[in-house]
């Protein structure tokens, strides 16, 4: 069963077309990475899942639901506020430049949300947030203001954050462009880790290591379009697609 | 002196309550100012416009005297209330832009992050965005607070008895001008004891950082 599913989506913005037509699908348990140059939509296609975006056309459905869907040029198919609201909650977004509330601990930046939207007791709240960050390793950070924490250890909360919720699908735009190459590895462990334990993923990333260790399948986007998709073995060692093969080569020269 | 002290009652009360007041109206301002919802922010723009764009004398006296023939059921006996009023008012619409540029300083992706977690606009507001623009309204809020605190002495003119109205009474009545130096020493103490509260406020508000 698929939990995001995606059908000829656009997006333009007023001068480009940053997602063109993009139709995927990603079932339970899967790992998908999409990789491609900069500026090929890649993020804008994940926040159009996430409703940090609006398409232009096209139909998203999450959990077999449909969540949006627009016609171009006809209004808006939309949820209620409440149903968009239930349906968004299904999915947890890491964001490249970790987002932390840096008003809030590292526990509370997780509790936050299970308190005000799930209605949790802050007991319970607290309890699940300081388990989550054991999990990614963050055992005495628990009172860390994310000021007093590194790029690493701030995506690292970020993570448990969005986990908290109890997504269906965890979403990752580009978590590791903006940390230190020493850092990267710290949290590409967590991810790792995550994707082992079951969890459906759809990454945005650079770290073709990742890609070719935890995905299920990558998908090579360009100028907005989906490129190649594939098995990561295959596409690695023999993209089809001639921007894909250009970009191979581009990233084996750095 | 003891009528000085009095008088300087008032004009703290004054200053406080008026500003205390304008706070509120000004968050609502500010919100209903980047509020996509025209209703909501063409009314602010235009409430922010006029009390900015007009005189604050003006307003006092307006308050005081204009108010009651157009409604004589508002008949604004105390001059205190006229004062509270006009004062609350034009300090709200000042309030309200500076609350709005700390609101809109804080990063964007503040209030996609709450999003992304299933929090309402208003609760991203409210619990994340907000509490972050506090320490940046402080310094223009305090720098406002003393304006107001040295403007109250505008209520000379509707005869409230505040710390200037006082002053120039009993300069005239002693035909002394000497009076008018403990009366600029206490505004000096005021302006002095609230720029330590602003700071220590402002202080608290940065811990996280």
């Amino acid at each position: 069963m698929s939990i995001i599913r995606t059908v000829d989506i656009c997006k333009s913005f007023t001068t480009v077309e940053a997602v063109k037509n993009v139709s995927l699908s990603v079932d339970q348990g899967e790992v998908v990475a999409v990789i491609g140059p900069s500026g090929s939509g890649k993020s804008t296609f994940l926040r159009c899942i996430n409703g940090l975006e609006t398409i232009t056309d096209g139909e998203i459905y999450i959990d077999e639901e449909l969540f949006e869907k627009r016609v171009k040029g006809h209004p808006h198919v939309r949820m209620t506020k409440e149903r968009r609201a239930e349906i968004l909650i299904k999915t947890g977004m890491v964001f490249q430049r970790f987002n932390l509330f840096p008003h809030k601990t590292a526990k509370e930046n997780i509790m936050l949300a299970p308190i005000n939207v799930k209605k949790k007791k802050e007991q319970e709240a607290a309890a699940q947030a300081e388990e989550l960050l054991v999990r990614v390793g963050l055992a005495d950070k628990f009172d860390e203001y994310p000021a007093r924490l590194s790029g690493g250890q701030q995506q690292r909360v970020a993570i448990a954050r969005a986990l908290a919720m109890e997504p269906e699908i965890m979403l990752f735009d580009e978590p590791t462009s903006a940390l230190d190459p020493e850092l990267v590895e710290d949290v590409l462990r967590v991810m790792i880790g995550l994707a082992k334990s079951g969890m459906t993923m759809l990454v945005v990333t650079h770290e073709m290591g990742f890609a070719r260790e935890a995905a299920d399948r990558v998908v090579f986007m360009a100028d907005g379009e989906i490129g190649e998709v594939g098995p990561p073995e295959e596409f690695f060692t023999n993209p089809r697609n001639p921007r894909a093969q250009q970009f191979m080569k581009s990233i084996l020269h750095q | 002196m003891p009528a000085l002290i009095k008088a300087t009652g008032v004009t703290m009360e004054l200053t406080v309550t008026s500003v205390l007041t304008a706070v509120g109206l000004g968050i609502f301002l500010a919100l209903a100012r980047i509020s996509k919802n025209p209703f909501l922010s063409k009314p602010a723009t235009a409430y922010i416009f006029f009390f900015r764009g007009s005189p604050l004398l003006i307003q006092l006296y307006f308050v005081y005297y204009g108010l009651p023939l157009i409604f004589p059921a508002l008949n604004i006996s105390s001059k205190f209330l006229a004062a509270y009023i006009a004062f609350s008012l034009n300090i709200a619409a000042y309030l309200a832009e500076i609350i709005r540029a700390a609101i809109q300083s804080i990063d964007k992706g503040q209030m996609e992050a709450g999003r992304s977690l299933g929090l309402s606009y208003g609760q991203c507001m409210s619990l994340v965005v907000i509490p972050q623009s506090y320490r940046r309204m402080i310094p223009p809020v305090c720098n406002e607070f003393l304006m107001v605190l040295k403007d109250t002495s505008l209520v000379s003119i509707i005869a409230l008895t505040d710390l200037t109205f006082q002053t120039k009474m009993i300069a005239s009545n002693k035909a002394s001008a000497l009076v008018y130096i403990p009366s600029l020493a206490i505004y000096l103490v005021l302006t002095a004891i609230f720029t330590i509260i602003f700071n220590r406020l402002e202080k608290k508000f940065s811990e996280y950082e």
